[in-house]
């Protein structure tokens, strides 16, 4: 089916040439927006071509900021500063025209414009204002103003044109946010790649902690950042590291009733435009002390398990956008992850320490002991020694360990039936021994405890041998022994020579008296020969009482006969 | 030079000994008096003149040390020869340390014997 234009419809050749302008214009407008994607010089070319286009004083072009519910000057053209600075844009009526997502025209500002903006339009000379909106994807997301100074209408064709181009605008605008938001992806991917790399290069609890407070502000572009994670034992928020905030402000008290902590914890972000009075966090008269505008709260995950809340902070009011609140989430992700390998590497160093400890606790005991100590594997092999054993026979610990006790033991028998060891591992029972070794020109006396400890099991897992030295303990019996054997001989020769010598005094005593009496030489000279074997007998006896000593001597056949020693300066000599 | 007449108590618990002494001493011309009975010795020289007494350590109930601290009491100047058959430096400490002026080891030659009395009384 075709169509023909009758003589009256056809266009005159002004509006063919309007037409082809505006066909122009419209094709600049498209060839920018394909061709470059910044949408400034879009809106450029729109406000410098239309005032010639449509013989009009001015255009300019204002972009919805959602942050502030406002239109904000993008592009101007043929107005004042003063004029584009005033605090209202137009009537009420004429912005929610806009919003709704169609054009509004009005004429004769000069005589009832808006009241609140009249002395800014009367200075400038408006009259004629057309208002269309910048929709795109059934959103509005700016406006653009026609400005005349006459009054005067605008065609249908105009305003079409006018919307047509607008939706350019808006198709501008949308493609650099596009491009802006995949800009932003690329910087957020490589930012969530550097803070990766950094919090996985150490096992370092607080310098995960600090790199993330530290690095994520600056990309963000927020001013601040906290940490708080949960405490394993109690399940209470811990604050663990801050950047950007005052003491003052990070001791203000627990916020771990608050709302957006709740959320947080629960896996879910929270993102708050205004916390000085939203009620989703508190302390807000501390809040707006800090100078804190906006708050993204977002969770700390190791895996599925939430440890912690991230907490992001602006100066200025700011609304989070979804590729900032997945770049967050992100981040503390990877943080989550390499903060829980830390905590668990923490433990196992913490283990470790234990562990340690508890080794050297052992060895400082086993060294200090007195005994020497072996330590048996079931194959006979030595896995542990003390300092004693090894200082005791000359020899280093690495050279002990893991040698068959048979090779290494100077008590072992050389007869493997009579082992002791082997006795342990058969019968599952401590043993005993009195042990003595030659040493040079004298011997060496040991007491052996050999000890099986067994698994969970029942069966013997190792062997504990104590040995201890008592030589000297046994040269102190022997000692005692020898003291007691003199002491038994001195007593006996005291008592001896007591019993002997008050009847040997009576009969030496009797027989002198006897020499006074007599005058026969015969008897004289036998008398004088029992007085003379008394004094001998007499003597000896002298010499049994100061007895300090004795040593046994061969006699005849198998009698022995004690020889006796005795103190010159006992009273029995003086 | 010797101090006929003293009076001396002899005390022994080996009645041989004590008859001895008595014997040897009284052929020096000394009053002697024997006993076997540490009561009875002290009994008498708390009654008597005793100017020396002879003591045995070995007694049958006490010491000739303890007997001497006795006769000590009774007669603070009365001299003492200790006998005994068994010397330690201890029974020889605590009897000088009581007054005792000779220590004498049986068996004792009677010389001796005299020559120690004299000494004693002189």
């Amino acid at each position: 089916m075709t169509t023909s234009m009758t003589p009256v419809d056809m266009p005159t050749d002004a509006e063919n040439y309007r037409h082809s302008q505006y066909l122009t214009v419209f094709q600049e407008v498209t060839r920018l927006i394909s061709m470059v994607h910044e949408p400034q010089q879009v809106m450029d070319m729109v406000v410098s071509t239309l005032p010639g286009l449509l013989d009009l004083e001015g255009a300019t072009i204002r972009l919805l900021d959602k942050a502030t519910n406002t239109f904000v000057v993008g592009a101007a053209r043929g107005v004042s500063p003063e004029y584009l600075s005033r605090a209202y844009i137009d009537t009420a009526e004429v912005l929610a025209a806009v919003r709704r997502g169609e054009p509004a025209s009005r004429s004769g500002l000069h005589l009832e414009g808006d009241e609140r903006s009249k002395e800014a339009i009367a200075a400038e000379g408006i009259v004629s204002v057309l208002s269309l909106p910048i929709v795109y994807k059934d959103e509005v997301a700016g406006l653009v103003r026609l400005l005349s100074k006459r009054p005067r209408t605008f065609s249908r064709m105009q305003v079409e044109f006018c919307m047509a181009l607008a939706e350019q605008i808006g198709i501008a605008l949308a493609n650099s946010r596009m491009h802006e938001e995949m800009a932003q992806q690329i910087s957020y991917l490589k930012a969530v790649r550097h803070i990766s790399q950094l919090v996985n290069s150490t096992l370092d609890l607080n310098q995960i902690l600090n790199a993330i407070v530290q690095q994520l502000p600056p990309i963000m572009e927020v001013s601040a950042c906290t940490i708080r994670l949960l405490h394993p034992a109690t399940n209470r928020l811990e604050l663990m590291a801050a950047s950007g905030l005052s003491d003052d402000y990070l001791n203000r008290g627990s916020i771990s009733r608050e709302d957006a902590i709740f959320k947080a914890l629960s896996g879910e972000p929270v993102a708050i435009y205004d916390a000085t009075k939203d009620v989703r966090v508190n302390y807000h008269e501390e809040i707006l002390q800090e100078g804190i505008k906006s708050i993204l709260a977002v969770p700390l995950r190791s895996g599925s398990e939430v440890i912690g809340v991230l907490r992001l902070l602006t100066a200025y009011h700011h609304l989070f956008t979804p590729a900032e609140i997945d770049f967050a989430m992100s981040v503390a992700e990877e943080g989550g992850n390499a903060i829980e390998k830390a905590r668990t590497y923490r433990k196992i160093e913490l283990l470790f320490n234990q562990i340690e400890e508890h080794e050297r606790f052992l060895t400082t005991i086993m060294d200090s002991l007195w005994l020497q100590l072996l330590v048996l594997s079931p194959d006979r092999r030595i896995i542990m020694v003390n300092k004693m054993f090894c200082k005791t026979h000359g020899i280093a610990e690495k050279d002990v360990l893991g040698r068959d006790y048979h090779e290494i033991s100077p008590w072992a028998s050389p007869r493997r039936e009579d082992c002791p060891v082997d006795r342990v591992f058969t019968d599952g029972r401590p043993v005993a021994i009195l042990d003595k070794l030659s040493h040079g020109d004298h011997d060496l006396w040991f007491e052996r405890h050999l000890s099986p400890i067994f698994d969970d099991d029942g069966k013997i897992e190792i062997i504990i041998e104590a040995v201890r030295d008592i030589t000297d303990q046994k040269l102190l019996e022997k000692e005692k022994l020898e003291k007691m054997k003199l002491q038994g001989v001195v007593e006996m020769a005291g008592t001896a020579a007591h019993n002997i010598n008050s009847p040997l005094f009576a009969a030496l005593g009797t027989a002198q008296l006897l020499v006074d009496d007599i005058s026969d030489q015969q008897t004289m000279a036998e008398l004088q020969l029992i007085i003379k074997n008394l004094r001998a007998i007499g003597a000896l006896t002298k010499e049994m009482t100061a007895v300090t000593g004795f040593e046994s001597k061969d006699y005849v056949g198998d009698a022995r006969i004690v020889e006796l020693t005795s103190s010159p300066w006992h009273p029995a000599k003086t | 030079m010797t101090n006929t007449g003293a009076n001396i108590l002899v005390l022994d618990d080996v009645p041989d000994a004590v008859v001895l002494i008595k014997k040897i001493l009284e052929r020096k011309g000394y009053l002697v008096s024997d006993f076997t009975d540490e009561e009875q010795a002290i009994a008498h020289a708390a009654n008597h003149p005793v100017d020396c007494a002879i003591l045995d350590i070995k007694l049958k109930k006490m010491s000739g040390v303890q007997v001497l601290a006795r006769l000590k009491e009774i007669n603070p100047a009365i001299r003492a020869i200790m006998l005994t058959g068994y010397p330690t430096i201890e029974t020889a400490r605590e009897a000088l340390d009581l007054g005792a002026s000779e220590y004498c080891v049986k068996p004792i030659d009677k010389q001796e014997l005299e020559e120690k009395v004299a000494q004693v009384l002189a």
